[in-house]
């Protein structure tokens, strides 16, 4: 649980260039350009060239992800809801390809390549050192070409079986995803993103297809990349490589979350040392775009504030050894659902929860003062640029802007906008909803 | 500095006090950082009083004597950190403190380089003590937290079984003593006693500091001016040599836990030092065997048996072991096992091909070239070759990695001994209560 760390103050002064056949955007405060380019089929492709560094990464990303499991097929009439975990089966199978396995063939250029599924996101990528080019080409070849045969869907029940037994093991998964069945009635953020053996065991070659045909198109994906090459080279590459056709606007269908919980409390036990809870509150109020933004930055300062290191409450349970080092918070806020989470281990779950809801109630009341916004505001600026340094996490960010609509450094635009004001309106809209607990017990 | 894109080098700026200093050359970086490291040799009189030492000095100083006033200070300076902790690396402890903020450019105006220092170092000298202990309430809360932690290891059971096949497999040699120390050892500390080993630590472990990140020169000869004012004058010899045991009998244990999936460890030792000539052909020999998704274990285990989500090989390079790990259903375990020894049997009989050890090799060179696109990594990285004092660049190790030829991986192949192999075994009478 890594808490949402985009946030930047001040002095943003963006200098757009629009000579070229790509646009670019630069931020002085930030020393950083974003080079920002579209494909003919609507696929956009965004670079951030890190001068002096080795690492090279690009990823390729559909904005598809556990969540999305009821919408229409292009070209048939009615919605068809298909087995929990498929995307993340489909994004495994996208590495096998007639002439061999992807992964392999990466590794044999001496790079790493890897795939991640999430609640919104399908997401491939490669990092290397050498040999860009001929990876970079070989990440949009085959992220457009499936390959699903009835004997290679089964043979990856095996793998993906003993992934979704691994998970089952982890603690710290589990307690994670029964607050998600706590929080939510109805809304698919509460499945496992791999499924369950049930669930895959009836996904086959055909529902794959549908999936694919439905979500792998140009203008529901994006390609990002952080080099230190000529801007160039990415976007000729992306023009020689994308074959593939836009098919349609996606449409896909989310069931109405009620307001309320689903339950307040789930407990399991597990083999742990000591017990393990996760405590949280839905966010009620969709955001979009900037606002979105904005909202999330604003509730990050605001959890922050509540049961941060600096913060009283984190003191006393610390103190009184209801907590320790591996208490964390976190703000998840998306299109489609928000939620606010915190936990780590403590000997009394409920006593811990107890303190925590009172302390929570308050915050909504008297809010935060000016002083300490601007402290925590100035350290999740800290926090931002600190992770600039870093390829992955420049691009990663950028691939999360472009799809909840938004770009690279209105991350940092959004904290010139905030106040005390509006975080404690948001405050006061989110902390006073109830919270849910789950706990993971010793055996 | 003007240095070359991608050359990266660590400069010794001094040797004062019995503490070396080295700049690293890099200023790529958004951040700048101070690294200082204590070494110890691993041993149970000392092992859980390292661990804990680091847990006490985070939690402040005479001058923010709380978790609240410090952390309220570090975000006042730009969320910047200041952390401390222990690795165990072979048979030693690097008991590891560091700081870092963003770099000046990025601030309002403030400098936080020095200031990010005094609070580092007020932190390392003056720790809250009080009866010639350390000060014993939060002494006892670390205390207990460190227990917590140590028995905490069984909820990750990946870690949890690599940790139990090495404490088996090097039962009564250094090594088995876990890196956080043991609950025993953790239950014998003291205030006082612990305070002792802090200043044993602080003046006479060898010690090492590293600067980053785009410091000027006035900042750091004032960081090595200032530091650590006590006389460091009898610095211990510790032992860095690699000890390698010939197996005379390969040890079985299985655990029973109320666990989903298997766990199988299997433990060898390949008797090459880091300091070795073998020891480069040893790391190609790892990475063609279970480094990567080319190796021999993924292909065999995962992609072509569909018997596990991960199957890999990972070296311990200063006590000169390998493990192989690999998440597998119980009723797959001795077919696993088969497959496994094969794909080592397999690499002391050479077959392998150029393009299995031309992948390795690129990919660890990937790995050696990414290495410098991290703050931490290069640190590590310059403190591990400073403590072998094999005194070779990142360009040099690349070059000697690329000359190992498949002869040389045959060799290194011919002297893996399988030791121990561990499997943590689902108990059949496991039930998910759920309510």
């Amino acid at each position: 649980m890594k808490p949402e760390t985009s946030t930047l103050t001040r002095n943003l002064s963006g200098r757009e260039n629009s000579n070229s056949r790509f646009r670019t955007i630069t931020s002085e405060r930030l020393n950083e350009t974003v080079y920002e380019y579209e494909h003919e089929t609507g696929l956009k492709v965004f670079y951030v060239r890190k001068t002096g560094y080795n690492k090279k990464t690009a990823m390729f990303g559909t904005n598809y992800g556990s969540i999305d499991n009821v919408f229409k097929v292009p070209g048939q009439d009615n919605e068809i809801e298909v087995p929990d975990g498929i995307a993340h089966f489909l994004e495994h199978k996208l590495f096998e390809q007639e002439d061999g396995n992807m992964l392999d063939k990466f590794s044999r250029l001496g790079s790493s390549p890897n795939a991640f599924t999430s609640f919104n996101q399908t997401v491939y990528y490669f990092s290397c050192t050498d040999l860009f080019e001929e990876n970079f080409r070989m990440l949009l070849d085959y992220v457009q070409n499936p390959w699903l045969t009835d004997e290679n869907v089964e043979k990856e029940k095996g793998i993906i079986g003993q992934e979704i037994q691994m998970y089952k093991d982890n603690a710290d998964w589990r307690v994670f995803f029964n607050l998600l069945d706590c929080l939510y009635v109805d809304h698919p953020v509460k499945l496992e993103i791999a499924g369950s053996l049930e669930s895959i065991s009836k996904i086959n070659k055909e529902l794959l297809y549908d999936c694919y045909n439905t979500f792998y198109t140009p203008s529901n994906m994006v390609v990002t990349a952080v080099a230190d090459l000529e801007p160039e080279t990415i976007f000729s590459i992306t023009d020689n490589m994308i074959k593939f056709k836009d098919r349609g606007k996606v449409e896909k269908k989310y069931p109405d979350e009620p307001e309320k919980l689903n339950k307040e409390f789930k407990e399991q036990k597990l083999h742990v040392s000591m017990p393990l809870f996760n405590m949280g509150i839905k966010d009620n109020v969709r955001a979009e775009g900037f606002e979105l933004l904005k909202r999330r930055a604003a509730l990050s300062i605001v959890l922050y504030h509540a049961m941060g290191r600096s913060s009283d409450l984190y003191e006393r349970l610390y103190s009184e050894r209801l907590i320790n080092d591996s208490f964390r918070c976190e703000v998840s806020l998306n299109t489609g659902y928000g939620y606010l989470v915190w936990g780590g281990q403590s000997p009394d779950p409920e006593k811990t929860a107890s303190i925590i809801s009172g302390t929570l109630r308050e915050v909504a009341s008297k809010g935060i003062s000016p002083q300490t916004f601007s402290r925590i505001r100035k350290s999740q600026e800290g926090l931002f640029i600190r992770s600039l340094n870093s390829v992955e996490i420049i691009a990663r960010e950028m691939l999360d802007s472009y799809f909840i609509g938004t770009g690279l450094f209105d991350e940092v635009k959004v904290f010139e906008e905030l106040d005390t004001d509006y975080v404690n309106k948001v405050a006061k809209e989110v902390l006073n909803n109830p919270s849910a607990l789950s706990v993971v017990n010793p055996l | 500095m003007g240095m070359k894109a991608g050359k990266t080098t660590a400069e010794k700026l001094a040797v004062r006090n019995g503490i070396t200093f080295y700049r690293i050359n890099s200023d790529k970086f958004k951040t700048a950082r101070a690294d200082l490291f204590f070494v110890d040799d691993l041993v149970k009189e000392r092992a859980s009083a390292n661990a804990l030492i680091p847990m006490i000095i985070k939690r402040g100083c005479a001058k923010y004597p709380g978790v609240k006033e410090l952390e309220s200070k570090l975000e006042e300076l730009y969320g910047a950190d200041i952390d401390g902790s222990v690795v165990k690396k072979g048979e030693l402890q690097f008991i590891g403190f560091h700081m870092s903020h963003i770099s000046d450019r990025y601030t309002n105006g403030e400098r936080l380089f020095d200031e990010c220092c005094d609070l580092l170092m007020c932190m390392l000298e003056n720790p809250m003590k009080e009866d010639g202990g350390f000060k014993k309430s939060l002494f006892t809360q670390e205390r207990d937290n460190l227990v917590d932690y140590i028995r905490s290891r069984v909820n990750d059971k990946m870690r949890y079984s690599l940790t139990r096949c090495l404490e088996e497999m090097c039962e009564g040699e250094p090594f088995a003593i876990p890196g956080d120390g043991t609950e025993e050892g953790a239950l014998l500390l003291s205030p006082q006693n612990t305070l002792e080993i802090y200043e044993q630590m602080v003046s006479s472990y060898p010690a090492y500091a590293y600067i980053s990140g785009q410091v000027d020169d006035k900042s750091i000869q004032r960081f090595i001016d200032g530091f650590l004012a006590r006389d460091r004058g009898n610095v211990k010899k510790i032992n860095t040599e690699c000890v390698s045991k010939d197996v005379k009998q390969i040890k079985r244990l299985d655990e029973k836990m109320d666990v989903s999936q298997g766990k199988l460890c299997m433990g060898f030792r390949t008797h090459v030092s880091p300091v070795s000539e073998d020891y480069f052909p040893m790391v190609v020999y790892n990475g063609i065997l279970g480094g990567d998704t080319h190796s021999k274990l993924f292909r065999n285990v995962r992609e072509k048996a569909s018997l596990a989500y991960y199957a890999q090989s990972v070296l311990e390079k200063y006590k000169g072991l390998m493990i192989i790990m690999s998440g597998i259903e119980s009723a797959n375990r001795t077919k696993a096992e088969e497959i496994i020894l094969k794909q080592v049997e397999a690499m002391e009989q050479g077959d392998f091909s150029e393009e299995d050890i031309e992948a390795a090799k690129k990919s660890l060179e990937t790995g050696m070239k990414s290495m410098q696109d991290s703050q931490s990594g290069i640190v590590d990285f310059f403190m591990s070759q400073h403590l072998t004092e094999s005194g070779e660049d990142i360009d040099s190790m690349i070059e000697k990695l690329n000359s190992v030829t498949i002869d040389d991986v045959v060799r290194v192949a011919q002297k893996v001994q399988l030791d121990t192999i561990y499997f943590l075994k689902p108990d059949d009478r496991r039930q998910e209560v759920t309510i």
